[in-house]
């Protein structure tokens, strides 16, 4: 079910699935920042970050055994998607509820 | 844009709060049920108490890749064969003693608890205890005063926690059923005491 | 009206007068589990020091029980804090409430008592039901459960029924179900039995169940009145955020759960939900950050109380780190091997609890605080400009960090030597404790420690005097809704 690390992969695994979380959080701040202010040159960035997060995510499946295994490897994927996804979902939801409640647009300020 | 999209009402997400909990319960129900039946005491992956009559080894499994409990020979713990109630009485005695005396805030067992101390998931196995014909005696008498045995270079030194000698050949055969345990390979890459003849 | 800047209960309304009440046992047990941390921690520096007298295991006990119950304290404080404004009612029964608090605190202290000079009692389940049950975190003998259980029933009742005779809201809804559960959730934990494996099952409900659901929806719902109280956002997007919120946490928690049980006995098929579930659970951390950016530039925020703005900014790093990056770092099975039980978990435990709730109920403190005093300004200019709050809170945050980081360095150390190299067996143990990483670690935990504790001293010493002798008051236009 699951292929224990080796010892040498541990600093590998502590250091990717860090900066998995990492470049996330900054994938979807560089990302909210750039649409909410409109700065496009911040988008590449963004984009930027989420790549060093899908070699992050493969770096850490791979000294993780993961990528062996059809089911953890599934798990992969689904990390892969939903973490490039997930910022998007979020702003439709933000531009969503907010245009509903409130008089002005959130665009205008 | 448009400003009454479903998916951003109130309501559609108070019942999707609602759904997601009630569904990740149901099926944690669900698991949980099945969970339960399968490490009740008495099946394969939670032996019986009376496993503590049989000799308990620790080997490298080449199907799943870890070390698995592996249950040999008879070898009664102190020598007297238990019949199932006699050994449930025993290990639940000795449980109760590692509850009362808060063994869990300086050891982990199963891996929870504090780490002050060692684990104590294969503490039955450990090659502490020197040969498989002196360990029983070298626990018992360690559990009861284990103050004055230093153990270690930093002088670390459990306590004596006043356990009687019925209350310690509890723990004892508490921790030679909880070895038993299959624990899906924790301790990993664990050098068990010399057991065979 | 009384005069501004002296803590007068006229300021209050009864929930409030009852919440402050909470707010007091709260930091004084956050005060207790400083003391007893450190005292354990330099067990691990100097082993003979208290040895017999205070045992590692008993500090160890009251550090972590002082740490669940101060953030009980600190969850039903907040909840009789908002729930007048909330309600728009009075609270139905205070005089109970009251009578419950003082019940509920004499308790605590007795269990307290008997952790400290009873300590163990004899392997008869007697111990359990009197002195100390044994299990880490759930420590409270078996009276103190039903006593806990019945007092925290009479809280809920006294909430529900003042909702539901003022006015129900959104966050009334939550907040109401989510303490049933959290309630009802520490029944899981108060039975007796021999079979260990199934004991650690139900245990992890109630620790997990708590502390990565119910305790992260119960901040939820503070952060939804926190976030109309302090930046005026209107109630319709606040209250479907938390549902948003609501849905990602419980949707990725409760089925978490399945990362702690990898080892304890449990089935394999544990380890592919945990791993996935595990994988989610930062999305809702990773919705917070979104929402934060876009609610940011989405209005201009003035705020008139500096000290709660900046706790609140600590929570939002420290719930990232502490439960996002620490967690993640080591729960997937394949490592988690080696780090579970380690002092991993201890690094990991220590920024998360600080993280995602000590600094949450910290901002209650500084909320309360100005209310108390009479709604005065608590922003720019305050006397000495403000050095005592800002320091506490660095202090506070930079002890924590330097803590987490040592018990990293340590439990790497750990993870290798003792786990990897010797399968955790007692020689394994104690090499990997000796080993110079792993006791530098320690020491600089010690001395973080202390940093730490100058920053709780100097938050209860501002906590006693900010905002006295201020005579500027908050313009009502500032907390409109």
């Amino acid at each position: 079910m699951i292929e224990p690390a080796s010892l040498s992969d541990f600093f590998t695994i502590f250091f990717a699935s860090a900066m998995v979380i990492l470049l996330g959080a900054l994938y979807a701040l560089l990302f909210a920042y750039a649409r909410i202010r409109t700065v496009r040159w911040l988008m590449p960035l963004a984009y930027l970050s989420y790549a060093g997060l899908f070699v992050s995510t493969l770096v850490l499946a791979q000294a993780a055994n993961l990528l062996s295994h059809p089911l953890w490897a599934t798990v992969v994927g689904c990390m892969l998607l939903g973490y490039l996804l997930a910022p998007h979902g979020i702003w439709h939801l933000c531009v969503g509820t907010h245009a509903r409640a409130e008089t002005v647009p959130a665009k205008s300020s | 844009m448009s400003t009454d999209q479903w998916w951003a009402s109130e309501s559609f997400w108070r019942k999707t709060a609602i759904w997601v909990t009630g569904g990740s319960f149901v099926v944690l129900m669900l698991l949980t049920m099945d969970t339960i039946s399968q490490i009740s005491v008495g099946t394969t992956r939670v032996p019986a108490y009376s496993v503590i009559n049989h000799r308990i080894e620790y080997k490298f499994d080449e199907q799943r890749r870890v070390q698995v409990p592996v249950i040999g020979a008879k070898e009664p713990l102190f020598g007297k064969e238990l019949n199932e109630e006699e050994a449930e009485a025993l290990v639940k005695l000795g449980k109760l003693t590692t509850q009362s005396k808060n063994c869990m805030n300086c050891h982990t067992l199963l891996g929870n608890g504090a780490y002050y101390a060692p684990d104590l998931t294969k503490a039955w196995l450990d090659q502490y205890w020197g040969t498989k014909e002196i360990r029983e005696e070298q626990m018992l008498a360690f559990i009861k005063d284990p103050s004055d045995k230093l153990h270690n270079s930093m002088g670390r030194r459990m306590p004596k926690l006043d356990i009687t000698d019925e209350e310690a050949r509890g723990v004892v055969a508490f921790l030679k059923w909880m070895s038993s345990i299959d624990t899906n390979g924790f301790p990993y890459n664990f050098k068990s005491i010399e057991q065979e003849k | 009206m009384a005069t501004p800047g002296i803590c007068d209960s006229a300021n209050l309304n009864g929930g409030q007068k009852l919440a402050v009440k909470y707010f007091i046992v709260a930091i004084t047990l956050f005060g207790a589990q400083v003391l007893f941390g450190m005292l354990a921690g330099l067990q691990y520096l100097y082993p003979d020091f208290l040895y017999g007298v205070l045992d590692f295991s008993v500090n160890r006990m009251v550090h972590i029980n002082a740490l669940v119950v101060w953030m009980l304290y600190g969850f039903l404080g907040s909840v009789y804090w908002l729930l007048e404004e909330e309600s728009q009612h009075e609270v139905v029964g205070l005089k109970l409430g009251n009578l419950i608090f003082w019940v509920l605190t004499a308790a605590v202290t007795v269990v307290v008592l008997v952790y400290l000079f009873v300590q163990i009692g004899p392997g008869k389940e007697s111990s359990i039901w009197l002195i100390n049950e044994g299990r880490e975190y759930i420590e409270a003998p078996r009276w103190a459960d039903i006593g806990i259980v019945v007092s925290v029933l009479v809280v809920f009742f006294n909430v529900a029924a003042t909702f539901s005779k003022g006015r129900y809201t959104g966050i009334a809804g939550v907040l109401v179900l989510d303490m049933l559960a959290l309630f009802g959730i520490y029944l899981a934990g108060m039975f007796y039995t021999t079979n260990i494996s199934i004991d650690q099952y139900w245990w992890w409900w109630v620790i997990h169940l708590w502390v990565e659901a119910t305790w992260e929806v119960m901040v939820a719902c503070i952060m939804a009145y926190g976030l109309m109280k302090v930046l005026g956002v209107r109630r319709k997007i606040v209250e479907t955020w938390l549902y948003i919120e609501v849905a990602l946490m419980f949707g990725s928690g409760i089925l978490g759960l399945g990362h702690h049980y990898f080892w304890i006995g449990t089935p394999e098929y544990w380890f592919s939900i945990g791993g996935f579930f595990s994988a989610l659970e930062p999305i809702p951390l990773v919705a917070m950050v979104v929402h934060a950016v876009f609610d940011a530039g989405a209005r201009h925020a003035k705020n008139s109380n500096h000290p709660t703005m900046a706790w609140l900014i600590a929570h939002a790093f420290g719930n990232f780190f502490g439960a996002g990056v620490w967690g993640f770092m080591h729960t997937l099975p394949q490592i988690n091997l080696y780090t579970h039980g380690t002092q991993w978990s201890a690094s990991h435990g220590h920024l998360a609890f600080f993280g995602a709730y000590a600094t949450i109920i910290i901002a209650m403190f500084y909320l309360a605080v100005q209310k108390w005093r009479g709604d005065v300004w608590m922003s720019g200019e305050l006397p000495g400009n403000g050095w005592k709050w800002k320091w506490s809170l660095g202090l506070l945050n930079l002890g924590m960090v330097g803590m987490t980081m040592s018990m990293l360095v340590s439990g790497y150390v750990q993870s290798q030597i003792e786990r990897a190299i010797e399968g955790s067996s007692w020689i394994g143990y104690f090499a990997a404790q000796g080993h110079p990483w792993f006791v530098q670690g320690m020491w600089w935990r010690e001395l973080f420690g202390v940093m730490f504790t100058l920053g709780f001293v100097l938050l209860v010493w501002d906590l006693m005097t900010i905002g006295r002798g201020e005579k500027r008051v908050l313009v009502p236009a500032a907390l409109d809704e």
